[in-house]
């Protein structure tokens, strides 16, 4: 299966700095990967040069078969669906659901599956009943997932989000979660620039670490969790039901809530 | 040029418009302009071209429409002094930064919301510059065609227009809130952190322009 | 005693018939930090900006009760973007700001600028340009021109939204030194993880009214929090509580370990 998204030994430099060196990875249709790494390490810039907003110096970035040096930003919508930081910047229309209903339009998609689209993505993070709201009238994690909406709308073959549960409470990452798991099922794949590992953990399973511009770690996030040490080294911290899950030699080695709560339950009914 | 008190070059700023409505048409006018201009050049350091590039672009429309209003001898007339005007406003913005501005305010025994407010007015510009650009790329990673001919730029541009505006006002808003979480206390001055240094000879160029003006406008009327 | 107290406030935004605060009575005392849970839109940054003096003096709207303050206070938003000053070279003068607002002596600032930089781990960054920094380092860097005011009442309203799991940590750390100087620190986070041991007490907001207070722990091990208007607990009780086991649930990876012995 071809790879979805991409970097081929791309590094990227402005202003005398370098803000990636020689990163290589690919991403499969339907995989789920975070994007992790201290502040300033390099991960919005991997975001924007998945959106073609920005070009490598050297290297090759591709999404499908496109490269994204030879395609502009709008192009690469019809298959890159993203999420930046400060949603703010990121809304424009006079209503929620006109907002969400944007990228749809603007690459061709069919006005009555327009709407539909609409429909799903915003009940899917529980805005219906803002639909008709102005997007600054919103707090501002509700605008968030108002942008997040927006790009699910596209049903694009690749989601790039950055952060997109901080700041939100439990109910609407729970949300973001299931949005995002159902994407990923229906074959799209994940790229997520996260520091929530808990949410990581219950939502991805790759984990890509990016450590001063260059990829320290490609593996499978349980991986990750369970190795202390590496954590440490990388200034990351385990989730706390990781950490349960190896302080108390849970069969399995399980992350996610839901099969903790299982092996833990067994342990302490046994 | 940046070393210059920020009054010298607000001074220069309003002198040199003042100067294009108060001397004779055409020439006062082209003349004035031609200073702004240039200093837009100058002053620019680098981005120089990107400066007086601008204030031809921004007074172009009002060109035409004094073409249309009033035919050639009006739009050779008001023209000029329209350019100045926009231009002196650009070049200050180019080489004044806010910050050094309300620095020489403050030091002046300006109030510090005073001063805040006019370096806002300075930082306007390009803080609305930076926001369109961040509009416009969220817009095209949102499949917005932003290339082609005038038509679609049109298009394009009317996207951005009122994004633009709404998104700046309700961040002034938020700003405004934010501004006063940093400590505005009604009656207290503000402490000069960095007073710029004001020079004899500046000080005196600037009662010149004033001067000059002042007389040039007593001539005019009289 | 108390440094900040709120009796029977209830307050509307300008032209809102329905009010973010209702009837919300607490006190936070010197040397102690309080945390502030709730969903989206219960009243947590209401309740700061009340406790800020922000509303209804800058913002409008109506306010009932009674709001006594001793000493100065100082808010963090949210949004460090828009709490950046815009008019200031370099993070040395952004963190300055405030403090050359405040009409302190040159000395007096420098002092306070260059410990407040150190304290959130962010003399490095001191002549960089504010505009260049990441999300997480501005949010430092506001936070040290916070700081930096010496605020009798620190007012955090989500501190660590930007920051990664390490600079997360070092934040909590820091609230609690500020409190053991004498501060009185309020705080709102929707980081329920740090709040066992980061808060001493926490009030848990729904609806604009105070539905539980207490022992932080007291309140976190609180069944109703984890119904339609609750946030929730954290991540451990979560998991105990989805597992079908005994109240009360534990806390953290510890308690837990300890119960499941």
């Amino acid at each position: 299966m071809s790879a979805m998204l991409a970097f081929d030994d791309v590094t990227f430099a402005y202003a005398g700095q370098r803000a990636l060196e020689a990163v290589t990875f690919t991403i499969a249709p339907g995989e789920r990967v975070a994007l992790v790494g201290r502040n300033g390490a390099g991960k919005s810039t991997v975001l924007r040069l998945v959106t073609g907003l920005l070009h490598p110096s050297t290297g090759v970035v591709r999404v499908g078969d496109w490269d994204t040096a030879r395609r502009r930003p709008d192009e690469l919508a019809r298959r890159v669906g993203s999420l930046f930081q400060h949603a703010d910047q990121q809304l424009f229309a006079r209503t929620v659901a006109d907002d969400v209903a944007f990228g749809p339009r603007v690459t061709g998609v069919a006005l009555p599956e327009i709407a539909a689209r609409v429909e799903r993505a915003l009940a899917s993070l529980g805005l219906a009943a803002v639909a008709g709201e102005h997007p600054y009238d919103l707090p501002p994690p509700w605008r968030k997932l108002a942008a997040l909406a927006g790009a699910l709308a596209l049903e694009p073959a690749l989601l790039v989000l950055d952060e997109p549960t901080a700041g939100l409470d439990r109910r609407a990452r729970a949300m973001v979660g299931a949005a995002l798991a159902a994407r990923a099922e229906s074959g799209s794949a994940l790229l997520v620039v996260t520091h929530d590992l808990s949410f990581a953990a219950e939502t991805l399973d790759r984990a890509l670490v990016l450590e001063r511009g260059r990829l320290a770690w490609d593996a499978p996030l349980a991986g990750l969790l369970a190795d202390a040490k590496r954590l440490e080294a990388l200034g990351l911290v385990a989730p706390p039901l990781a950490r349960l899950s190896q302080a108390l030699g849970l069969p399995g080695g399980p992350l996610r809530e839901q099969e903790v709560a299982r092996a833990l339950a067994q342990r302490c009914r046994a | 040029m940046r070393a210059l008190h920020p009054f010298t070059l607000c001074g220069a700023a309003l002198a040199l418009p003042a100067l294009a409505w108060l001397l004779p048409a055409p020439w006062g006018g082209a003349g004035a302009a031609v200073v702004a201009l240039g200093l837009c050049a100058i002053g620019g350091e680098g981005s120089g071209v990107k400066v007086w590039r601008a204030a031809l672009l921004t007074a172009a429309p009002f060109w035409f429409f004094l073409f249309l209003l009033h035919g050639t001898a009006g739009m050779l007339a008001t023209g000029p002094r329209l350019t100045t005007m926009i231009a002196s406003f650009l070049w200050l913005i180019a080489v004044l930064p806010p910050a050094r501005l309300i620095e020489a305010m403050v030091a002046a025994g300006w109030p510090a919301s005073a001063a805040f407010l006019l370096s806002a007015t300075l930082s306007a510009v390009p803080a609305l510059r930076e926001r369109g650009r961040r509009i416009v790329d969220a817009q095209r990673c949102r499949g917005l065609d932003t290339r082609g001919g005038p038509l679609r730029r049109l298009a394009a541009l009317r996207a951005l227009a009122l994004p633009l505006v709404l998104s700046a006002l309700h961040e002034v808003d938020e700003r405004a809130l934010a501004l006063e979480t940093r400590g505005f206390t009604p009656g207290v001055r503000r402490t000069p952190l960095a007073p710029p240094r004001d020079r004899v000879a500046e000080r005196a160029l600037r009662w010149g322009l004033l001067i000059g003006c002042v007389a040039l406008l007593v001539w005019r009327i009289a | 005693m108390s440094a900040l107290a709120l009796e029977g406030v209830t307050y509307r935004y300008p032209a809102t018939r329905t009010p973010a605060l209702a009837d919300v009575t607490l006190a936070v005392n010197r040397g102690e930090v309080v945390g502030v849970i709730g969903n989206t839109g219960a009243g947590a940054s209401t309740l700061l900006l009340v406790a800020a003096d922000l509303v209804p003096r800058v913002l409008g709207g109506e306010l009932e009760g009674r709001v006594t303050r001793t000493g100065r206070s100082a808010l963090l938003l949210p949004t460090p973007w828009t709490q950046v000053s815009g008019m200031a070279f370099t993070v040395t003068d952004e963190v300055a700001f405030g403090p050359a607002n405040l009409g302190w002596p040159l000395e007096r600032i420098t002092g306070a600028v260059e410990r407040a930089l150190v304290r959130v781990d962010a003399a490095h960054l001191a002549a960089r340009d504010p505009a260049t920094l990441s999300g997480g380092e501005l949010q430092r860097v506001i936070l040290a021109g916070i700081l930096a005011m010496q605020p009798d009442v620190l007012l955090l309203d989500e501190p660590t939204a930007e920051l990664d799991p390490v600079g997360a940590a070092a934040v909590w750390r820091l609230v609690r030194e500020v409190a053991a100087e004498g501060a009185a620190v309020l705080v709102a986070s929707s980081d329920l993880d740090a709040l066992p041991d980061g808060a001493d007490r926490i009030v848990w907001l729904a609806g604009g009214r105070v539905r539980a207070i207490g022992p932080a722990r007291t309140v976190l091990s609180e069944a109703t929090l984890w119904t339609e208007e609750g946030p929730g607990s954290t991540a451990i009780a979560g998991v105990w509580r989805r597992a079908e086991l005994a109240a009360p649930f534990p806390l953290t990876v510890d308690e837990a370990l300890e119960r499941a012995r």
